[in-house]
């Protein structure tokens, strides 16, 4: 056999290994949506959706829970969009070589690498404890928060650095300001991909459960929340606590509500995938 | 207009005034051999530095151009011959300086009726048509114009060439005016020069306008 | 961080001598390093006023570094320093009371590449004044009009001014950029191999606009088209190695320069 030909080979079967890894993920994602659909679908009606927790499952519904996922992001969101963004900024465009931003830079990947059951722990010793907020929905915001806060600053930094710096140096040379250039051109250039690291980052925080039972998440709460200070809960907590049930119906329950929480978070996804693409269509450089 | 253009506009004008200065010479010495005029020499003499301050500043901003602008196609070859030309005005004003200066070696004027035996004016007006017609050829671009010159030039060969009989026909009847004689056809064989010189003007203005080299081709009418 | 505070900025403004009264560019004394690497020894040199001044040289001999010392771009840069004077307009440039966004605005740059902002044909244009502070929208409006004819680029653009910048051909781009630069009506443009990324028609026609600018403003540009620089300007430098081997009028540089190096680099007979 030649050399070209065993190339091929080697080729063809590197092919072949590669389209089997990526069906035998697909596979068994498709199984296991196949398998909740199965049994979630039919329960899902409009009264699954506004009706309160109870204890007999036929009359439970998920209101408490999605109204305290759509605070819990509304609130993770405010807090985390403006400090994240904030910090990418100035890691990227101001702090580029002193020794301090070195420092920080370190810390913040290995903040991305803690675990959330840390993160959960570090809010309850100081947002509920030391600030004694409770298991408000503030102290549970505020810890998702920290949770999301090298992703953001992360993918803010890499939004920023797609910006040519040509069209700094033009801004520049034409006697803008740092800070004229940052918001006059690299901001508005960026500002798709800041959104769309936002937008994942933020449908991560909301599938979280961890941090959030240890914050003091409760699961059951009989009334939807209606300021950051009342207690709350979310939709994966609600799904842990149905799941941790032994009566069949209760796991029909929870398998709606997964399909409620996949559509939450699919659809984030793809908002942050049209504004990716819109932002790269947009701007050709 | 390109910088280019502009530059090349003014090598024209430069051409064309030397041109007309070179004209004049060869002009006036016709009127210095006809009227036996010395001033005129001296005048002839003294506009000789003109010319040639002329040929040098065409060659001065023929370089430049050369080399800082690196001219292609009809520009190239309008700078080549722009520079070719300059230097064959610069020959016949030497010629016209030359038909001047014998004025001042013949000891007194020519005899009307010797110079029109040999056909002298005929010769010269001639000469002088042709410079007319090339320098308008030029201004113009009108090669048609440029392609007289040739046929003109036969003339000039014509007269030039029964010159020497005449001469000697001249110098039988009076061989103590041999030296006039002799400065005569001197004359004419300048002034034959000067026709060639005035027919490469207008093979370099052919060659600028229709890219055709006609240079050493053997046909009076091409 | 402030680039301001770096020390290589002289601390204090010295007195300044026998000031040659028609520059308007001088440099003096001028050492370039960029950490241990010196990429400019010893640059004296100085401009006139509405002339052309071209730099060339071969890649790395430095003439971008000395372009960009004019409106103290490479201020940046990692490492860099500067020593001597540099005096634009009777003032010194290299000294840490300069402030550097008012520099800059008297000393406007192209840059190699068309660089228009993602924004409309108008909003580039006008941004050089927005950033000024500038409200008044009918002198804006004046100006960026007259910006885009003076680099013959109205009748191209004039129905599309709301339209990006963006989809402007390479060399309309690089004209926007131009126009953008004159917008704020800068003394000096430095011109950055600005070319470089075009076609030769669009090369001719942002040439023969260095003609016209010429009139109104000082330009100074690096090219690595030694043909560029003996059409366009005026006065020819040429650096080698971080210095400058020979500094004369284009004519002469380009029919009898004096420096054999220069010769053999004009001439491609280089190394």
């Amino acid at each position: 056999m030649t050399n070209s030909q065993k190339n091929k080979l080697i080729d063809n079967a590197f092919k072949i290994f590669g389209v089997a890894c990526t069906l035998f993920g697909l596979i068994i994602l498709a199984i296991l949506i196949y398998d909740i659909l199965k049994t979630g679908l039919t329960r899902i009606d409009w009264d699954f959706i506004t009706n309160l927790p109870s204890r007999r499952a036929q009359k439970a519904g998920i209101y408490t829970a999605l109204m305290g996922t759509v605070w819990i992001l509304f609130l993770t969101a405010i807090i985390a969009f403006p400090i994240g963004v904030g910090a990418g900024i100035y890691l990227e465009e101001y702090g580029k070589k002193s020794k301090w931003a070195n420092f920080l830079e370190i810390n913040i990947a290995n903040l991305a690498g803690v675990p959330s059951i840390i993160y959960g722990l570090l809010g309850l010793e100081i947002f509920v404890r030391a600030f004694n907020l409770g298991g408000s929905l503030l102290a549970g915001s505020l810890t998702l928060s920290l949770l999301i806060l090298p992703i953001v600053i992360v993918s803010t930094r890499e939004a920023l650095k797609a910006v040519p710096s040509s069209i700094k140096d033009a801004s520049v040379a034409l006697g803008a300001s740092k800070w004229q250039t940052i918001w006059n051109q690299t901001l508005p250039a960026s500002v798709g991909g800041v959104l769309t690291g936002v937008i994942l980052a933020i449908s991560r925080a909301i599938g979280e459960t961890a941090p959030l039972i240890v914050v003091g998440a409760l699961a059951y709460v009989p009334f939807a929340p209606s300021s950051p200070m009342d207690e709350f809960t979310v939709m994966p907590i609600q799904i842990f606590n149905w799941v941790s049930r032994p009566q069949h119906e209760f796991a029909v329950n929870s398998a709606a509500a997964i399909i409620i929480l996949l559509l939450i978070t699919f659809m984030m996804n793809g908002v942050a995938v049209y504004y990716r693409n819109k932002w790269q269509k947009k701007i050709k450089w | 207009m390109t910088h280019l253009d502009s530059e090349l506009k003014q090598i024209k004008q430069q051409v064309i005034e030397m041109m007309s200065l070179v004209r004049s010479q060869l002009a006036k010495g016709k009127d210095a051999v006809l009227t036996f005029d010395k001033d005129l020499v001296h005048e002839i003499n003294a506009n000789e530095n003109r010319v040639n301050a002329m040929e040098l500043n065409i060659d001065r901003a023929v370089e430049d151009v050369l080399a800082l602008y690196s001219p292609v196609a009809v520009d190239l070859r309008f700078v080549m011959a722009a520079y070719k030309i300059s230097s064959d005005l610069e020959r016949i004003a030497d010629n016209a300086v030359g038909i001047a200066k014998y004025i001042n070696s013949v000891d007194r004027q020519l005899a009307q009726k010797n110079l029109d035996k040999i056909r002298f004016t005929e010769m010269y007006e001639n000469a002088l048509t042709m410079l007319d017609n090339v320098f308008e050829a030029f201004e113009k671009e009108d090669t048609k114009l440029a392609r007289q010159v040739f046929i003109k030039d036969a003339l000039l060969n014509e007269i030039n060439s029964n010159a020497a009989h005449i001469a000697i026909e001249l110098i039988h009847a009076k061989p103590e005016k041999i030296h006039n004689y002799l400065y005569l056809l001197s004359i004419i064989r300048k002034l034959e020069r000067v026709g060639d010189l005035t027919k490469n003007i207008a093979e370099e203005l052919i060659f600028y306008i229709e890219a055709k080299v006609l240079k050493h081709q053997k046909t009076t009418n091409p | 961080m402030k680039v301001e505070e770096k020390e290589h900025i002289m601390t204090e403004p010295k007195t300044i001598p026998e000031i040659n009264k028609k520059a308007l560019i001088e440099a003096r004394n001028v050492n370039v390093f960029y950490g241990h690497f010196q990429a400019l020894k010893d640059i004296n040199i100085s401009m006139n006023k509405n002339s052309v001044t071209a730099f060339i040289g071969p890649s790395g001999c430095g003439k971008s570094t000395f372009l960009r010392c004019f409106n103290r771009m490479n201020d940046y840069i990692d490492g860099y320093s500067i020593k001597g004077e540099i005096v634009i307009d009777q003032k010194k440039i290299n000294w840490k009371n300069v402030v550097i966004e008012e520099l800059r605005k008297e000393v406007g740059m192209v840059f190699q590449k068309p660089n228009p902002f993602p924004k409309t044909i108008f909003e580039n244009v006008a941004y050089g004044l927005k950033i000024q502070g500038i409200k008044d929208k009918s002198f804006i409006e004046e100006r960026v009009i007259k910006s885009i004819k003076d680099v013959a680029l109205w009748d191209e653009v004039k129905d599309d001014l709301k339209k990006s910048a963006l989809a402007l051909s390479g060399g309309q781009q690089q004209r926007l950029c131009i126009a953008r630069t004159l917008a704020v009506e800068p003394k000096i443009v430095l011109m950055d191999e600005p070319t470089s990324a075009l076609d030769p028609i669009s090369t001719a026609s942002i040439e023969e606009l260095m003609f016209e600018l010429k009139q109104k403003y000082t330009i100074v540009i690096v090219t690595h088209n030694m043909q560029q620089a003996a059409r366009i300007s005026d006065k020819t430098a040429f650096f080698y190695m971080g210095e400058i081997i020979e500094y004369d009028d284009t004519k002469i540089i380009f029919t009898n320069p004096k420096q054999e190096k220069t010769q053999n680099y004009i001439t491609g007979r280089f190394g």
